[in-house]
């Protein structure tokens, strides 16, 4: 049977996907939604190819890692496939290790520009709708922790102006019966009642 | 947005401005400053990408990296408070290094479809 293959391109990095459509949801043929194998071409380095349960955690760390060093965050990840450290503000270690004993580690050192490359060849990837990925565990942590942060501030906001308007329309309106209570009269008043 | 004038009016609620207005922006002038910027930076991107190569390498080609970085000093100059301590940091040269490559990383990795939630996620976690 033939297997699709799709591309997805940014500058000096290209992605492959290649896999099959699952016929079973009766997907169409064009679909990749049983990925067998992926590429991952950065031009000047050396391939980087595998299988889906390795595309999944290499994603995760580059996001991840994206995400730490934008926030002034120490940029190191480190997880039993991929390893990946700040060398300088410009260049990033890449350590990819292998699950067989006998291989090496791959180490490659990528720029800003190749890391932004790559981000948004994945970002293509998780857009696109004719290549189907299930998330991770991993992922899915991530992206509810990253929203967390969001969702609070907004829901602490929301908490926060309803009794801050009230409080401030009470003070608005007390202020305006000043104006209709004068001391003094009421004194005169008093002194009619009880003219001791 | 309704016109080019709304979208200076709201840049001018820059502090870092040499005259700037105190109105608080609205969401969604705040949504839609952040679609602009990335519309900017999908448009862009070829240009941020040579410019973040051009600083990786400076030996090879600081060509780039030089044009930007006089430009961007240029306009801090001509239409920020240099008097304020943050406008100061910007124009140090062995601070603002750092701040600019992390912006321009910043934009570079916003040029998705999805793009917007992620600089708008960025901004908010600031």
């Amino acid at each position: 049977m033939m297997q699709n293959k799709l591309s997805f391109n940014q500058s000096s990095v290209s992605l492959e996907i290649i896999g099959l459509p699952d016929y079973s949801n009766n997907e169409n043929k064009d679909q990749i939604s049983i990925i067998s194998q992926w590429k991952l071409i950065i031009i000047d380095k050396p391939l980087i190819e595998g299988k889906l349960e390795h595309l999944e955690p290499i994603m995760d760390a580059f996001y991840i890692y994206s995400n730490l060093l934008i926030k002034n965050e120490i940029p190191i990840y480190e997880s039993k496939l991929i390893d990946i450290k700040a060398d300088n503000l410009h260049i990033h270690n890449v350590v990819l290790k292998s699950s067989k004993p006998t291989v090496k580690p791959l180490i490659l050192k990528i720029g800003n520009a190749l890391l932004s490359d790559t981000i948004n060849c994945f970002d293509q990837l998780n857009e696109s709708s004719i290549v189907r990925i299930k998330k991770t565990s991993i992922s899915k942590n991530f992206t509810k922790k990253f929203r967390f942060g969001l969702k609070n501030k907004v829901k602490f906001f929301n908490r926060i102006m309803p009794p801050f308007i009230s409080i401030c329309s009470l003070i608005l309106l007390s202020s305006t019966f000043i104006y209709f209570y004068n001391p003094v009269e009421d004194k005169e008043k008093k002194e009619l009642i009880n003219p001791k | 947005m309704p016109n080019k004038v709304t979208i200076w009016k709201i840049r001018n609620n820059n502090q870092l401005r040499k005259s700037y207005l105190n109105n608080n922006i609205k969401l969604n002038e705040f949504d839609a400053l952040i679609k602009i910027t990335v519309e900017m930076s999908r448009y862009l991107y070829p240009y941020i990408r040579e410019i973040l190569q051009s600083k990786e390498n400076l030996e090879r080609n600081s060509v780039i990296w030089n044009d930007f970085y006089m430009r961007l000093i240029q306009l801090i100059k001509e239409r920020f408070n240099i008097d304020s301590m943050r406008v100061k940091k910007l124009l140090n040269k062995t601070e603002n290094d750092e701040i600019i490559i992390k912006s321009l990383l910043t934009l570079s990795f916003c040029i998705s479809n999805q793009g917007y939630k992620k600089l708008k996620n960025f901004l908010i976690d600031f």
